[in-house]
């Protein structure tokens, strides 16, 4: 099940860089791998959580053409610390997991500039953070939101059917 | 526990470390490349899917498009149409009362425009009216005329409007004479709305149908040489002593709109005013 899961994010994250522009909303695209990676920390723990992050980002990585092992870094450090904190949060709330994931996502956008500042691949912080990372830390906040909610009305659909059988 | 969990993330931060180190020292190309060969199908099937569902959704949206634009043009030819229609009805009555207008200044005798306010259609009386009356100072008994030929008499005279007995009126009489033998007799209306003219016997032999028929201009009621019909048909009753012809009448009563009373007097053959078919 596990190796399953991980191999869905890889393809996943594959996937996410061929349909883009499915997933772009007024410009800006969420970093859907991401969300994905947050949400299976916070279930499943955080050894799961930063292996997860790992694969995903090296495939998001590999993808993007960009320097290998930048994201993957990135993200599997945030699987595992979403992964340790999960347990001691209340995650379920919209209220929570909007601005959870916005501050996740700026947190992974300034990792990101510093590994790429520290191997010498400059990039302008302001315009950066202003047209990248802020809108898209917003945009992950709302649908991660979405996909939590979606995940909790399943699984109360599927707890009222496990519930009524005989 | 705690210590494989922070060896894990330590291994997995190394490694991404190492990964980095190495490609700035140029040795990442072979990573690359491997990718590129595992994942370069799965990219272009999917990119061939999520091509072939935009085609979809943009042939939706097209389809869309075209109905909306359809409804559209629709709408947009009713309103051309409409306009069209009015267009052509007003050049069709600017084209009648140019011919009124002619008619009015070319004939040699006083007359007055008028225009058909309503009609009385039911078989037992057969009338116009005609929006001028006492007011204008319209004669009981003028004759009014189209273009096209007679119309009838006025009968009433009342404020404002004037009410026409028209020829095809079970009771209108009208002396009249067949324009290419001068055969006399009288015009009557009959209650299925047609006109009949009733001449002498002894003359029905040279009636032809599709005569002209006008005024015959005694009495003084009608001007002489005003058409009324044409021969239609010749009902030959033999030995009798009259004869009648249906006619076709010279004007279309039930679309008239414009009229002109002939409020003076002429002792003139008008004929020539008229289209008469010669």
């Amino acid at each position: 099940m596990r190796a399953l899961l991980i191999l869905t994010m890889a393809g996943g994250s594959v996937a996410h860089a061929t349909l883009t522009p499915l997933v772009t909303i007024a410009g800006v695209t969420p970093d859907v791998p991401l969300i994905m990676v947050v949400l299976l920390a916070l279930r499943r723990g955080p050894e799961f959580g930063a292996f997860t992050g790992f694969v995903t980002g090296l495939m998001q990585d590999l993808a993007s053409g960009g320097l290998i092992g930048v994201q993957a870094l990135t993200k599997s450090v945030i699987g595992f610390g979403i992964g340790v904190a999960g347990g001691r949060l209340r995650v379920s709330q919209p209220l929570v997991q909007v601005p959870g994931l916005v501050v996740l996502t700026i947190a992974e956008g300034l990792a990101r500039f510093a590994l790429l500042q520290i191997f010498r691949f400059p990039a302008p912080f302001g315009e950066l953070m202003t047209y990248v990372v802020l809108p898209q830390a917003l945009c992950n906040g709302f649908i991660g939101a979405a996909f939590v909610l979606t995940l909790a009305w399943a699984q109360t659909l599927r707890d009222h059917f496990e519930g009524s059988r005989p | 526990m705690k210590i494989r969990k922070v060896v894990l993330l330590g291994s997995l931060v190394a490694a991404c470390l190492v990964l980095l180190t190495l490609q700035t020292r140029g040795y990442g190309e072979t990573a690359r490349d491997v990718f590129a060969v595992v994942a370069t199908p799965i990219q272009t099937g999917l990119a061939k899917a999520s091509r072939a569902t935009f085609g979809l959704w943009t042939t939706y949206l097209d389809w869309k498009n075209v109905r909306a634009e359809n409804r559209r043009l629709r709408e947009e030819v009713q309103e051309l149409r409409v306009r069209a229609l009015r267009v052509s009805e007003t050049d069709d009555e600017n084209r009648r009362l140019r011919r009124l207008l002619a008619l009015q200044e070319n004939l040699p005798l006083t007359t007055l425009s008028g225009e058909i306010i309503a009609r009385e259609w039911g078989g037992w009386i057969r009338s116009l009216t005609v929006n001028r009356g006492r007011g204008d100072n319209v004669p009981r008994l003028t004759a009014v005329i189209s273009p096209n030929g007679l119309i009838g008499r006025v009968v009433d005279v009342r404020p404002g409007v004037s009410i026409v007995q028209v020829l095809t009126d079970p009771t209108s009489t009208v002396g009249a004479h067949v324009l290419r033998t001068r055969t006399p007799g009288i015009v009557e209306g009959d209650p299925r709305g047609t006109l009949r003219f009733k001449f002498m016997a002894r003359d029905g032999a040279s009636i032809q149908t599709g005569d002209m028929l006008v005024t015959a201009g005694q009495g003084g009621l009608f001007p002489r040489g005003i058409p009324i019909g044409t021969v239609r048909s010749i009902d030959n009753r033999g030995a009798a002593l009259f004869h009648y012809a249906e006619l076709t009448p010279a004007v279309d009563f039930a679309r008239v709109d414009e009229v002109l009373l002939v409020t003076g007097d002429s002792q003139r053959d008008l004929t020539a005013f008229f289209p008469t078919g010669g």
